[in-house]
């Protein structure tokens, strides 16, 4: 088995873009420091004037006073932020920020990125609960040191009130228009008041219908719900580029993960057509086809996030089926990759890039880009039932293909090499392919070769 | 084409809509939540989300806000602005017509800064912007995240994320320099460098020791002043000038009334082009068709075995027939040109 164009690509991507990015030590933010102290003396010399005192004994004794001087405050000024400072490198190594402006976001690590969001918020911000208003009015009013009848004015003008609008039809853009993007919006409406037959793009329709469905829902056993302060996932896994057909559209499934679920819990829950798929030549004992799928026989996979390949061992017949690239790329001017287990790592344990594609490998050679669009906290209104996780939110409809007879039932069999079918290759449903293609009694007619096949709109 | 792509076009009305409002709010000159209401409710901005029939295109149009939104309460934008773009978005959040309403992301690198923003209006004792802030927080209004936007690695047009310079926070460098802190530390080792000069060295005449603190100070004073000098004149010029500039306003939009009914008067096509008509542009409507094509299709390769084999300069002698149309039928001939909905209109 050979590299794979797409494997190559992902994996020379990440080796030559994966650059170690370290901020300011503590030495050179020291001398930065300094550095701008002494810029500082200059400034307030040349505001002076002739603010420069006269030669006293010698220049150099002079200056070592100075230099003696600058050193002290110095390093009384730095002692004090020095402290400050060691916090902050750490932090910033963990604050995600852009690598390339509105594309992807810079390494960083999931549970240390967790723990800065909690060590500044409050914790009423992210739990389920709202507290009373009567509490928050006496909170606010301890804090700010004002008395109640201030809160009851502030909360007067501060309403939601202030903010309504005179018109109550939502539906039509209403008249008076002074907002530009009113005005584009109107313009669009008289556009399509214009049009005979207005075209509704299914996709688009049906996008959120699956997210609806599950927002909001509350286990009914409260040892399943999510704790507070967890973190969730959100991966976009494209589907095998396969198919000629998807080279304008991007096929993808939106999973929802929780951080501290591992990465074997994601590779289940992705549905890819190839794991259904049943191999082997059935064109003479079309009843012997066998149960097992493919899924069950090649059980091996890998996940490749910046540069570590996480295996799945759960099963004695998973083999390392990242070792051929591994050892192709020892071949190659390539840095070294290291392995671990995906079921012993959790997201938590992660450095991952946001919005960049990283590689998943099943089946030995299918390959799915899967970027990781969103790492966010769980909020009072997701879905909070943590058996649902990994939660499927989006995933792009294919179309079924019909067999080439009736045009009503989904094809089960695919033929190749057939003298009798119309095209090569040609589906056909169960009943259609034993029809058209054996006698009464079971024997074979003509010449064929005939495979299962599992349509891809199977997941719809 | 999809509904989000759709959605990213409003981007650029959006981003004017909201400045209009923060430069309203600017010239107020206030951080009063009052002064921003009012201007609110004028503008009728809570109208932006009016007009759109479907559910998730009101959902992608609601994201799309926000993300906008956001930006206004980072830096680099002035105290004012980003108090201003924070009542917006409370604004925008209680205003929006989806359920479960979408949130408002906020990534952790800006937490600090926003953070930053609301211990300043503490300090000032600005009870209405935190008081807003509380009610944001007390509503589960944010969602914390990595990053402000889901990043996709899709290909999209890049956006200018340009800061309009009026907004723009401007430091005074003289008073951070000789902020009172500084001038301590200034004082203080004025004073060391003087005992150790007295205690290391001789004490000679002849030098005159300058106390730097007190010029810093004066010379920051000074500054101080001119600019307020400055700032006063401005003012005065600028009074002076609303009152002239109201007459040629009025000059101008008569100007430019006369202008476009001059382009309203349309020259007759010729005959080739007959199926392209000009159409008249009609000052005043809000909503103007296209009027030309601005795709030219490439010359049909009829046209082309003319001009590369026939006489070019005469007109084609062929006759085109249609059999199931009258001959009197002029129309039947002509391709019907599909108008598409022009997203960016520059004339508009």
């Amino acid at each position: 088995m050979g590299m794979t164009p797409l494997a190559a690509i992902i994996i020379s991507l990440q080796a030559k873009l994966t650059v170690k990015t370290t901020l300011p030590t503590n030495l050179s933010a020291k001398q930065e420091h300094a550095g701008g102290w002494g810029r500082c003396t200059v400034q307030l010399s040349s505001l002076g004037g002739d603010s420069v005192p006269k030669k006293l004994v010698t220049i150099e004794e002079e200056e070592e006073h100075c230099s003696r001087l600058r050193a002290n405050v110095v390093s009384r000024l730095v002692m004090a932020d020095s402290s400050a400072l060691i916090c902050e490198e750490n932090q910033h190594e963990n604050v995600p920020v852009y690598e390339f402006m509105d594309v992807n976001s810079k390494e960083f690590h999931i549970g240390a990125f967790r723990d800065l969001w909690l060590d500044v918020l409050n914790p009423k911000v992210y739990s389920y609960s709202d507290t009373a208003p009567e509490i928050e009015d006496v909170e606010f009013i301890e804090e700010m040191g004002i008395e109640s009848k201030t809160l009851e004015e502030l909360k007067s003008i501060c309403s939601v009130d202030s903010l309504r609008s005179g018109h109550e039809g939502t539906d039509n853009v209403p008249s008076d228009l002074h907002l530009s993007t009113l005005k584009l919006r109107k313009r669009r409406q008289d556009y399509k008041e214009t049009l005979t037959r207005y075209t509704v793009d299914r996709h688009e329709v049906y996008a959120n219908e699956m997210e609806m469905t599950s927002v909001g829902k509350k286990p009914d056993d409260l040892r399943d719900l999510i704790p507070e302060g967890e973190i969730i996932l959100t991966f976009n896994i494209m589907y095998p580029i396969l198919f000629r057909r998807f080279k304008f559209v991007r096929a993808y499934q939106t999973l929802h993960v929780l951080g501290s679920q591992k990465l074997s819990d994601l590779r289940d829950a992705i549905c890819c057509v190839s794991d259904l798929q049943v191999f082997g030549e059935f064109s003479n004992t079309p009843d012997m086809v066998p149960q097992f799928i493919s899924k069950d026989h090649y059980k091996s996979a890998f996940f490749f996030f910046n540069g570590t390949f996480f295996n799945d061992t759960r099963f004695p017949e998973c083999q390392d089926i990242s070792m051929t690239t591994q050892e192709w790329t020892r071949t190659r001017d390539f840095p070294e990759f290291k392995t671990a287990k995906m079921e012993d790592t959790s997201f938590y344990d992660l450095k991952m890039k946001v919005g960049f594609p990283y590689l998943y490998t099943h089946q030995g050679d299918c390959e799915h880009v899967v970027i990781l669009t969103d790492v966010r906290f769980v909020h009072q209104n997701d879905c909070l039932d943590i058996k649902l996780y990994p939660l499927i939110t989006h995933k792009h409809r294919v179309v079924t293909r019909k067999c080439s007879v009736c045009h009503l039932y989904i094809s089960r069999w695919i033929t190749t090499s057939d003298a009798l079918a119309p095209t090569d290759p040609c589906l056909f449903c169960d009943q259609c392919f034993r029809m058209f293609h054996y006698d009464d009694k079971g024997n074979k007619l003509g010449d064929f070769l005939a495979y299962a096949y599992v349509d891809p709109g199977t997941f719809n | 084409m999809s509904r989000k792509k759709l959605c990213e076009y409003y981007w650029a009305p959006f981003k004017s809509d909201c400045e209009e409002l923060l430069g309203r709010f600017q010239q107020t000159e206030s951080v009063r939540y009052e002064g921003f209401s009012a201007i609110w409710r004028e503008m009728d901005f809570s109208g932006v989300f009016f007009g759109t029939q479907s559910d998730h295109e009101k959902r992608y149009f609601t994201r799309l806000i926000f993300t906008i939104a956001y930006r206004y309460i980072l830096p680099p934008y002035s105290f004012q602005i980003r108090v201003g773009g924070l009542y917006m978005i409370y604004g925008l959040y209680n205003t929006q017509l989806i359920w479960p309403k979408e949130k408002i992301r906020i990534a952790l690198k800006d937490w600090y800064d926003v953070q930053k923003l609301i211990a300043d209006a503490k300090s000032c004792q600005h009870l209405d912007v935190v008081y807003i802030f509380k009610r944001l927080l007390s509503s589960k209004a944010f969602c914390f995240t990595a990053m402000p936007q889901k990043l996709t690695f899709e290909g999209r047009e890049r956006v200018q994320h340009n800061v309009n310079e009026e907004f723009r926070d401007h430091k005074n460098r003289v008073t951070e320099l000789a902020s009172i802190e500084m001038l301590e530390e200034i004082a203080n080792m004025h004073g060391h460098y003087e005992r150790l000069k007295k205690s290391s060295v001789p004490p000679s005449s002849g030098v005159t020791l300058l106390n730097l603190t007190y010029l810093v100070q004066k010379c920051a004073f000074e500054y101080q002043q001119w600019q307020d000098k400055i700032a006063a004149e401005k003012e005065k010029n600028s009074k002076k000038e609303t009152t002239q500039k109201s007459e040629s306003s009025s000059r101008a939009v008569m100007l430019a009334a006369i202008k476009s009914k001059s382009y309203g008067h349309v020259s007759k096509g010729t005959k080739s082009r007959r199926h392209r008509q000009v159409e008249m542009v009609t000052p005043g409507s809000g909503t103007d068709q296209a009027l030309f094509s601005q795709k030219r299709r490439p010359p049909s390769l009829r046209t082309r075995t003319w001009q590369n084999f026939g006489k070019p300069s005469e007109p084609e002698q062929t006759q085109e027939w249609l059999l199931s149309v009258m001959e009197e039928d002029k129309n039947a001939l002509k391709r019907k040109d599909i108008r598409r909905f022009k997203w960016r209109n520059n004339w508009l």
